[in-house]
């Protein structure tokens, strides 16, 4: 699963920002074609739902979905073999 | 059964309310605790007054009555006695419920109709422009109460406790996950159930009164939103409540005498 914020959505509003627990979510800097700012996500692959949903069935977490006033959020099933980018935390 | 998503009517989307405005919170809320209901589209009807938190109905995909200001509730007491095989769901504002329409408000607690109010809390008359609502509180900043409110606000969820609604609870557009549960419990309560959203309106309550972004307001109602539970045991030690602060939680669940439940 992934995390996606529609574009054509959301208003900027940055409540998202305020509730994740994993912080994933910041202000966005640049205005987009509709002139509003975005959010921009910081490596969304630590997102529960996005790790667990499948193994659960049943959303998890999704605070940031609920509070979007804009129903912007949503996840997506990946594309088999996507890039992923690795981070090695030690 | 079906996700809270397959209720929204996406073609009417993007919404026209404000950036922040809470009311698109309370929808994602009232419309997940329905998808966990199990009910058809084609048996659940949406009725609603006028005012921001009154558009609701027209971005879900059943039938629904955007009705006159203030009559949502006598609208919905119609559909709900024609056919009380429907689920009926009201969306209204602190306007709409409790200044033009405060007399439908106490009668239809009072009859105790098998329905589900969900109010819109935000303290103002948004849609118009910002003017002072039953609800704005003492003090505060409105387009008519340019000196600061003189008048005490109503407390809607207590109200609707002594008209006699069967399930009354009051929680905030920033507690999305018990709001959730809330709604859902007034929805299995037979009986007129009554859930007050406390909900943000930056644009015209917010930007008047020291709390210009919504992130302000959003504060605003965490740490002066205070658990029932603690109320009552603040005010049996004999404690005082501070200033300002609302209570959230289940005020009231009982089984009244209803009206129009299915049979
Ligand atoms: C009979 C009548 N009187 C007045 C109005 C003007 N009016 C439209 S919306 C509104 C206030 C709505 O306030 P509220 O119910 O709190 O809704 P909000 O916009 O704050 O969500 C008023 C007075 C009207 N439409 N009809
Ligand atoms: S909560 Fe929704 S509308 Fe607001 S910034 Fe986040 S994605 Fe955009
Ligand atoms: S005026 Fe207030 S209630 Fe109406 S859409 Fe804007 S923020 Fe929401
Ligand atoms: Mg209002």
């Amino acid at each position: 699963m992934k995390l996606v914020i529609d574009e054509s959505r959301c208003k900027g509003c940055n409540l998202c920002v305020l509730v994740c627990p994993y912080t994933i979510f910041q202000e966005g800097t640049k205005p987009n074609r509709r002139g509003i700012v975005v959010p921009v996500l910081d490596r969304p692959e630590r997102c529960t739902n996005c790790r667990l949903q499948a193994l659960y069935g049943r959303t998890l977490c999704g605070v940031c979905q609920m509070i979007c006033p804009d129903q912007a959020i949503h996840w997506k099933e990946e594309e088999p073999y996507e890039a992923h980018r690795v981070e090695v935390e030690y | 059964m079906t996700s809270a998503r397959d209720w929204l009517r996406t073609d009417r989307l993007p919404h026209i309310y404000c950036t922040g405005c809470g009311n698109g919170t309370v929808i994602n809320c009232t419309l997940a605790a329905i998808s966990g209901m199990g009910w058809e589209r084609d048996e659940t009807v949406f009725v609603s007054g006028i005012g921001c938190s009154s558009r609701a109905p027209g971005y879900i995909q059943t039938d629904s009555l955007h009705t006159t200001h203030g009559r949502a509730l006598a609208f919905a007491t119609g559909v709900k006695l024609a056919k009380p095989d429907l689920n009926v769901v009201v969306f209204t504002g602190d306007g709409d419920l409790a200044a033009i329409g405060g007399n439908h408000f106490i009668h239809a607690c009072r009859r105790n109709v098998d329905m589900t109010v969900v109010c819109m809390n935000n303290q103002i008359y948004g849609m118009t422009g910002g003017q002072g609502s039953p609800t704005t509180p003492m003090g505060a900043q409105s387009t008519t109460t340019p000196y600061g409110s003189a008048e005490a606000a109503f407390d809607l969820a207590e109200l609707a406790v002594a008209a006699g609604a069967n399930y009354v609870a009051r929680w905030t557009a920033y507690h999305v996950k018990e709001l959730t549960k809330a709604i859902a419990t007034g929805l299995q309560t037979p009986g007129l159930s009554f859930i007050e959203v406390m909900t943000q309106c930056p644009t015209n309550y917010g930007r008047r009164n020291k709390q210009r972004r919504v992130s302000d307001m959003i504060e605003h109602m965490r740490t002066h939103a205070l658990l029932i539970e603690k109320k009552r045991r603040l005010e049996s030690e004999g404690t005082p409540i501070p200033e300002g602060m609302f209570t959230v939680g289940e005020l009231v669940r009982r089984a009244r005498p209803a009206m129009g439940v299915r049979r």
